[in-house]
C-alpha cells in the first residue's frame, strides 16, 4: 500500500464521520472580494496567527513562570538560564504588541470601509469587546515579570479606576488585592491572564470569526457603488489562503527579528520602599487614553476634573462602540459623513497624544 | 589620524556609510543581476516570438536605466563621499594599494552606463540581433564592475599573508594581484553572484507586478513565473557558499560567530550572530513569500505583494552588509588597521609618543590656522581648542564606532561606573591581553599613560556629570 493510497483511506475515513468535503466544498466556493483596498483584509488573519503565537508561547512560559513571591525570580531564571527561554518571553511580548497593533489597523480599516453596517453589527461590537480584552491581556500580563518598570507602571494604571466616583476604590482595591501592588496582585493578574480572559477570548473570537463567514468581507462604498458584474473576487481556497499564509510568513519574519535582535528586556526587581524611576510610562497602546487623560486633568484641576475627564473618555468610547446604530444607513449621506470625520478625528487623536506622551516623559 | 574626524551626533559616521550603502548594494547588485536578466528575457522573447514580453521589456529597462544609471551611481559617488570622511586612513590605503583596480573599475562604469542607455534607446530602432548584443556587453561590463570591487571589498577582511609581509613598506603595490585574489574572493564573488541573481527576479517582480492580470492573465503569469525563478539558484547554492566563505574567513573573525551560536541558548550572543540568524530567516520568509504570492498566484500579484518582497530583501541586504562588517572587527584592513584608523604595527609606537602628537588636524588645527595668519609671529602659538585633549581623543579613537548618546551609546555602555571603574575599563583596553573579552572585537586604546586618563576625565564627566554645577563637562585644555 502506498503512503498515497493510506492518505487517501485515512481522509476518507473521517470525511465520513466529520463531512471534509462539504467542508471543501464551501471553501471552494467562498470568495473574496478584490479591489484596491483588499490589503486590509489581511489584518484580521495576521491578529489572528499572532494570537495563535502568544498561547503557543505563553503556554512554554507558563512551564516555569511561578506567580507570587516567586515571580521575579522565575521570570529570571526563564531569560537567563533556561535555554531559548529569552527567544520565547522576547516572542511573547512581541507578539503581544503586534497583535495589539493588528488589532488596531483592522479596526480602522472595518470602521473606513463601513463594514459596521447592518447586517455586521455584532461582528463590530464582538470586535470592540476583543480589543478590550486584549487590552487587559496586556495590562494583566505586563506586571508578570514584577520587575521595577512593571511594578510602577501598574502601579499608576491602577490610579485610573480609583477617580471612578464610589466604587472607584472598591475596584482597584479588589484588582490589587488589597491596598497596594504586592505578589497578590500577581496572582490574581495571573488568573486573570491565564484562565479568566482566555475563557472569554476564545469563544468570542470564534462568534466573531463565524459572523465574518456568514456575512462574508465588506466592501468599499465605492466598490459597493459597482454593478455586480463589475466587481472582482477570487476563491478563499486556495487563493487568498495561500495570501495570508504569506502575510503569516512575513509576520513571523517580523516577529523573529525583533525577538532575536531586540530581545525584551528585565528590568531590576521592584522595590516597594524604592521611589519610582524616572520616566514611568504605560505601554504605547496605554499611553494615549493616559495622555488624554492627564490632559484634560491639566485642563479641570482637582477631583472634578478628574470625574469629568472619565465621563468624556467614556463618552467617546461609547459613541465609537455605537457606531453601527447611528451611521446606518448605505446612502452617504451627511451622517455617513460625520462618522467618517469621526474616524479621522479618532486616528489623530490617538496618534497626537501617543507622541506628545512619549514626547513628554523623555 | 593625518585627517580631521567626522563627527555624527547620535548616529555615528558608521551608520552614515552603512545607510548610503545598503541603499547601494539593492541597486548596484541589481545593476549586475539585471544586466543578465535583461538579454536572457529578450533572447527567450525572441526565441518564442513573445511580442507581449519584448513590449514589457523595452518598459521595465527604462525603469532599469533611471533606476541603476541615477539612483546607483549617486549611492555610489556616496559612498565615497561618506568612507572618505569616516575612514580616511582606510580609504587612502585602498586607492594607493589598488590604484590600477580602481582605473579598471571606473573604465567598466563607464561602460556599463553606457551600454545601459544605448540597450533602452535602440529598441526597436536597430536590428534585433544587435540590440540583443548590446545587451550582451552591458552585462559582461556589469558583471566586471562586480569582479574588481569584490577584489577590493573582500581584501579589506583578509588581505592575505603576503600582502601583510610587503605592507608598510612603500611596495604594497606589487602585491596587488595578492590581495586582489585573497583568501575569500571567490566564495565571496559566487555568493554575490547569486545575490545578483535573486535581486533581479526581486526588482523584475516590481515590474511584472504592474501588469493588468485581468486583461493579460498569460503574460503576467509567465513573466511573474520566470522572475521567481531567478531567486531558486541563490537559494540553493547560498548556504554551501556561506560555508566556504566563513571557511576562508581567519579563525580569530570567525570566532565571532562561533562564539555567538554557542552562548545563543542562553540569549547573551554575539550581534552578528543576531544578524546572520536573520539573513538565514529573512531569506527563507523571501522564498516562502515569493512561492504563496508570487508564484502560485501570479494573476493576482499586486505592486504592493512586490514591495513586500523587495522590503524584506532590503532587511537581508542589510543584515548581510553589517554581518559583513562585524566580522571584520576589530580591523577595517584585516590584521593591518585596526577599526578607528589605527595601523597595528603602529601601535606600540603610539603608546610610547601619544595619540594627539599624530592628530594635528584633530589637536593643532589651530595652532596650523594661527601660524598660516600670523607666520613668524612666536607669540601666536596659543594653541587652544574647543576639545579638550579626552574629547580628542574619545573622536579618533573611540568616534568611529561609538557615540556618547545615540549608537553604542558610551554613556549608557559606561553607566553606573565611577572613575575608578572606568579608568580600569580604559586600561585594560589598554593593556590589551589576549583573553580579554573585548579582544575579539574592540581595537586596543593605544595611547600614553596620560592618554588613558585624559579619556577617562572625558568619559567620567559624562557618565557622572557634576549634577549641582550643570556646567559642561568638557575641559578646554592647551597642547
Amino acid at each position: 500500500m502506498t503512503t498515497k493510497m493510506i492518505a487517501s483511506s485515512v481522509y476518507d475515513w473521517m470525511d465520513e464521520r466529520l463531512g471534509l468535503s462539504e467542508l471543501a466544498a464551501f471553501a471552494r466556493k467562498k470568495t473574496v472580494p478584490v479591489h484596491a483596498q483588499s490589503f486590509w483584509y489581511y489584518w484580521g488573519g495576521i491578529t489572528l496567527f499572532l494570537f495563535m503565537l502568544q498561547c503557543f508561547t505563553g503556554v512554554l512560559l507558563l512551564v516555569y513562570y511561578r506567580p507570587g513571591v516567586e515571580a521575579y525570580e522565575s521570570v529570571r531564571q526563564i531569560t537567563f538560564v533556561m535555554h531559548f527561554g529569552w527567544l520565547i518571553r522576547s516572542a511573547h511580548a512581541w507578539a503581544a504588541n503586534l497583535m495589539l497593533f493588528a488589532i488596531l489597523v483592522h479596526m480602522f480599516s472595518v470602521f473606513f470601509m463601513k463594514a459596521y453596517r447592518k447586517p455586521r453589527e455584532l461582528g463590530w461590537l464582538s470586535g470592540m469587546v476583543l480589543l478590550a480584552l486584549a487590552a487587559c491581556f496586556g495590562f494583566s500580563g505586563y506586571l508578570l515579570p514584577m520587575d521595577e518598570l512593571s511594578y510602577f507602571a501598574t502601579k499608576v494604571g491602577l490610579q485610573i479606576p480609583v477617580a471612578i466616583p464610589w466604587i472607584g476604590p472598591a475596584i482597584a482595591n479588589m484588582l490589587r488585592g488589597g491596598p497596594d501592588v504586592t505578589e497578590f496582585t500577581v496572582q490574581r493578574f495571573f488568573a486573570l491572564h491565564v484562565v479568566v480572559l482566555p475563557a472569554l477570548f476564545i469563544p468570542l473570537l470564534a462568534f466573531h470569526l463565524w459572523l465574518v463567514q456568514r456575512y462574508g468581507n465588506a466592501v468599499p462604498e465605492s466598490e459597493e457603488a459597482k454593478p455586480a458584474a463589475e466587481r472582482k473576487s477570487m476563491p478563499f481556497m486556495p487563493n487568498f489562503l495561500r495570501k495570508d499564509i504569506a502575510m503569516w510568513i512575513i509576520s513571523l519574519n517580523i516577529l523573529a527579528l525583533l525577538a532575536s535582535v531586540f530581545p525584551w528586556a528585565l528590568g531590576k526587581q521592584y522595590d516597594a520602599l524604592a521611589p519610582a524611576p524616572m520616566g514611568i510610562h504605560p505601554e504605547w497602546y496605554f499611553m494615549s487614553p493616559f495622555e488624554m487623560l492627564k490632559m484634560l486633568g491639566a485642563v479641570l484641576p482637582g477631583e472634578a476634573g478628574e470625574i469629568a475627564g472619565l465621563l468624556l473618555f467614556t463618552l467617546g468610547i461609547v459613541l465609537w462602540i455605537l457606531i453601527p446604530f447611528y451611521d446606518k444607513n448605505k446612502e452617504s449621506g451627511r451622517r455617513a459623513r460625520l462618522a467618517h470625520y469621526f474616524g479621522l478625528l479618532a486616528v489623530f487623536a490617538l496618534l497626537a497624544t501617543t507622541v506628545i506622551g512619549y514626547w513628554t516623559i523623555r | 589620524m593625518n585627517y580631521p574626524f567626522w563627527d555624527i551626533p547620535y548616529l555615528g559616521s558608521g551608520w552614515v556609510i552603512g545607510i548610503i550603502a545598503i541603499f547601494h548594494v539593492m541597486i548596484s547588485q541589481f545593476a549586475v543581476g539585471g544586466g543578465l536578466y535583461l538579454p536572457l528575457a529578450e533572447r527567450k522573447a525572441l526565441r518564442e516570438g513573445r511580442e507581449d514580453w519584448l513590449k514589457e521589456l523595452v518598459g521595465y529597462s527604462k525603469f532599469f536605466l533611471v533606476l541603476t544609471g541615477v539612483f546607483g551611481t549617486i549611492s555610489g559617488v556616496g559612498i565615497w563621499f561618506a568612507i572618505g570622511l569616516t575612514h580616511p586612513e582606510a580609504t587612502s590605503t585602498l586607492i594607493h594599494n589598488f590604484v590600477f583596480g580602481w582605473a579598471i573599475e571606473w573604465v567598466f562604469f563607464i561602460v556599463e552606463l553606457s551600454t545601459a542607455a544605448v540597450y533602452y534607446y535602440t529598441w526597436n530602432k536597430i536590428d534585433a540581433k544587435l540590440h540583443l548584443v548590446v545587451g550582451w556587453v552591458y552585462a559582461g561590463a556589469s558583471l566586471c564592475t562586480l569582479v574588481i570591487i569584490n577584489g577590493i571589498l573582500t581584501f579589506m577582511l583578509t588581505p592575505g599573508d603576503t600582502w601583510l609581509a610587503v605592507a608598510g613598506t612603500g611596495h604594497e603595490a606589487s602585491k596587488f594581484w595578492n590581495a586582489f585574489f585573497n583568501p575569500t574572493y571567490w566564495p565571496s564573488l559566487l555568493l554575490r553572484c547569486c545575490v545578483c541573481a535573486s535581486l533581479a527576479g526581486i526588482w523584475a517582480l516590481i515590474s511584472a507586478s504592474r501588469i493588468d492580470g485581468g486583461t493579460q492573465p498569460r503574460l503576467k503569469s509567465s513573466l511573474v513565473k520566470w522572475s521567481v525563478k531567478w531567486l531558486v539558484p541563490s537559494f540553493v547554492a547560498m548556504p554551501f557558499l556561506f560555508a566556504w566563505y566563513l571557511f576562508m574567513v581567519p579563525e580569530s573573525q570567525r570566532a565571532l560567530l562561533t562564539l555567538g551560536i554557542d552562548t545563543m541558548g542562553t540569549g547573551t550572543f554575539s550581534t552578528i550572530t543576531r544578524m546572520a540568524l536573520l539573513i538565514v530567516m529573512t531569506s527563507a520568509t523571501i522564498i516562502g513569500v515569493a512561492y504563496y504570492l508570487a508564484y502560485r498566484n501570479p494573476v493576482d500579484f499586486n505592486p504592493a505583494h512586490a514591495v513586500a518582497i523587495l522590503l524584506l530583501a532590503l532587511v537581508a541586504t542589510a543584515a548581510g552588509e553589517y554581518s559583513r562588517e562585524m566580522l571584520r572587527k576589530p580591523y577595517v584592513i584585516g590584521h593591518w588597521m585596526y577599526s578607528n584608523g589605527v595601523r597595528v604595527p603602529y601601535a606600540l609606537k603610539i603608546d610610547q609618543t601619544g595619540y594627539l602628537i599624530h592628530s594635528n588636524w584633530v589637536w593643532g588645527g589651530n595652532c596650523i590656522f594661527a601660524y598660516l595668519q600670523s607666520p613668524g609671529d612666536t607669540s601666536v602659538p596659543s594653541c587652544t581648542t574647543s576639545y579638550s585633549r579626552g574629547e580628542a581623543i574619545f573622536r579618533g579613537e573611540c568616534g568611529s564606532c561609538h557615540t556618547l548618546e545615540g549608537y553604542r551609546p558610551l554613556v549608557k555602555l559606561l553607566a553606573g561606573r565611577d572613575r575608578a571603574n572606568i579608568e580600569s575599563f580604559i586600561a585594560m583596553l589598554h593593556e590589551y591581553k589576549a583573553d580579554s573579552p573585548y579582544h575579539h572585537f574592540m581595537p586596543p586604546m593605544v595611547g600614553t599613560k596620560q592618554d588613558v586618563e585624559d579619556l577617562t576625565d572625558f568619559l567620567n564627566a559624562h557618565v557622572n556629570p557634576p549634577a549641582a554645577s550643570g556646567q559642561k563637562p568638557v575641559q578646554t585644555a592647551q597642547k
